[in-house]
């Protein structure tokens, strides 16, 4: 049986590891699609590395945040780092299950404007984005180092909103969830 | 991908080998913990890779010790060098496998470090110069026996880091204790850490004990004493003054009865701001909260932004016969017909045989050029 801080160390390899390359294959997407690199054939390629990395990187982040949540010492969130890091890998899911079910319901019509390019690619960036924040985090949290100490990120520093904020924030994120995907079954449905 | 363009690649793949800096250690330390020698080859990322290093190690501890009773062991250090940072670590250890070599493998329990935690690996930091230290464990073993107890220390360097360990056991003898011999109680573990701005309350549980008396000291400070009370058979408290900012002080009690006397070894007891806390429903509420926000706000904008669908090749329902009701609308355009200017002329005849007029709209002109086998009439 391996202790919980040996799984966290496997799943967030996983996730950094995934989201890096999927991150790395979204800015290759955003080059092709708006014509800055020049290389059509490419483009299925990376479309397709994007999107898979990305889904196996999504499919990873729980077991890395419940292991990440049993391994950390003392009890409960008792420092504002781990706080933050919860904030960064929920932020980051929340792009990627964007990033996934755009891909997934509407298909290739997610390249078929430079404003839904845009969408996507910042969007799949900004999942990616995430991730490597939380991972710099749990490096801060764990050898007070990261790789990401030169940006003087605010790791001790945690925004937290009144509950009624939060409440009205997730009814809100259920309320755009279940309009959008009714929109996409719409545009999906007549192909 | 032609010849050029793979040299560049090989050469920059090979410019970025050369020009990385090879760096086995953790500059920073890894914080004070229950480890292994070396934390099993992890520490330094990779053990094979550390040089030897110069400092000289030597343990020493009181000459007797009993089963139950506290103990101090103390690692005095010296001809010390470390990395720009400082930082050192120094492990207690009972063998030198990596493995299992923690005085809590060999049934020892680790009461108190000088850093006023409770582990057998803890970490300083040496000032500019500084060439000699000395770190401090209160471990207390149960059962009776000698246990060969071994130190080792982890530093940095210029450019590689480095591993010492003591090259012999230092022999630590634990005789059964004396039945009339004044003492805390084995069940006894000292508090290692407070919070700021509060006294501390001890509570000490002894055996064979008739009066206690507690000193304390902060680094460089006097020793004081504290007024002791006996709370309970056997049972004694004393209140340590409250500490204004992150400090440590030590304490320790000299227990008096019909054995001869006993002084305790001293214990740390660190002072830390109070610990910092959030309330989880709130925390949990906002995480869930930012995941549907954000991906609701991605779908929501994604499919709105996605142009609506082209008509497919295969969508064929203007073929479909037109409803009966419809049939007057048709008529009436081809009742207009005759109206529109580009619908070529009717021949004298009328339409030709089989053509019906919406053929002659769109095709009479190339009947007329004769390309029906019709022609200028």
């Amino acid at each position: 049986m391996i202790s919980p801080q040996t799984f966290h160390v496997v799943s967030t390899e996983l996730v950094v590891g995934a989201f890096s390359v999927s991150g790395l294959s979204f800015l290759f997407c955003l080059l092709l699609h708006l014509d800055i690199l020049k290389k059509t054939d490419w483009k299925p390629m990376f479309d397709n590395v994007a999107h898979f990395t990305l889904v196996f990187g999504l499919a990873a982040t729980p077991f890395a945040v419940l292991s990440g949540l049993s391994s950390a010492p003392g009890e409960g969130l008792n420092s504002p780092i781990l706080v933050n890091k919860m904030f960064l890998s929920m932020t980051g899911m929340g792009f990627a299950i964007g990033v996934f079910a755009s891909r997934w319901r509407l298909g290739q019509n997610v390249w078929a404007t430079s404003k839904t390019t845009v969408l996507h690619s910042i969007a799949g960036l900004a999942a990616c984005g995430s991730m490597l924040l939380t991972a710099s985090a749990g490096g801060t949290f764990l050898r007070n180092e990261s790789l990401l100490d030169v940006l003087s990120l605010p790791y001790d520093a945690v925004l937290l909103f009144p509950t009624a904020i939060s409440g009205i924030s997730l009814a809100l994120g259920l309320g755009l969830l279940v309009l959008g995907w009714l929109r996409m079954n719409a545009v999906s449905s007549v192909h | 991908m032609n010849l050029n363009r793979r040299i560049y690649i090989v050469l920059f793949l090979s410019l970025l080998l050369v020009t990385s800096t090879y760096g086995a250690a953790e500059p920073g330390g890894n914080g004070d913990a229950t480890r292994d020698m070396q934390c099993g080859g992890a520490c330094h990322g990779d053990a094979s890779l550390n040089e030897t290093s110069m400092a000289t190690l030597t343990l020493s501890s009181s000459s007797t010790v009993y089963a139950g009773i506290p103990t101090t062991i103390t690692l005095t250090a010296t001809n010390l060098s470390s990395s720009s940072t400082g930082v050192v670590g120094f492990f207690l250890l009972t063998d030198t496998t990596g493995h299992s070599d923690t005085p809590q493998d060999a049934g020892w329990e680790v009461l108190s470090d000088s850093n006023g935690g409770a582990a057998n690996y803890v970490e300083q930091t040496l000032s500019s110069g500084q060439s000699e230290t000395s770190v401090s464990w209160v471990i207390r073993s149960s059962e009776t026996g000698t246990t060969p107890f071994f130190a080792a220390i982890h530093h940095g360097g210029s450019s590689s880091p480095f591993f010492g360990v003591t090259p012999s056991g230092y022999s630590v003898e634990v005789s059964e204790v004396p039945e009339n011999l004044p003492r805390l109680s084995p069940d006894f573990v000292p508090q290692s850490k407070r919070i700021l701005d509060v006294p501390t309350e001890l509570v000490l549980q002894t055996e064979f004990a008739e009066s206690v008396q507690v000193q304390w000291k902060v680094e460089g400070g006097a020793v004081m004493s504290a007024q002791v009370n006996s709370s309970g058979e056997n049972l004694w408290s004393a209140t340590l003054p409250a500490a204004l900012q992150p400090s440590s002080l030590q304490w320790r009690a000299i227990l008096q009865g019909d054995g001869p006397e006993q002084t305790t070894p001293w214990f740390t007891l660190t002072a830390e701001e109070a610990g910092w806390e959030a309330e989880e429903f709130a925390v949990y509420l906002q995480a869930f909260a930012l995941l549907f926000l954000i991906a609701g706000a991605v779908i929501a904008l994604q499919s709105r932004l996605v142009p609506p669908p082209e008509s497919s090749k295969y969508d064929q329902t203007d073929l479909l016969p037109h409803p009966i009701d419809a049939a007057p609308a048709v008529e009436s355009v081809i009742d207009d017909l005759s109206d529109e200017s580009d619908v070529a002329p009717l021949p004298a005849g009328g339409l030709p045989n089989g053509w019906n007029e919406d053929q002659w709209r769109w095709y009479g002109h190339d009947y007329l050029a004769g390309k029906y086998g019709g022609g200028q009439e």
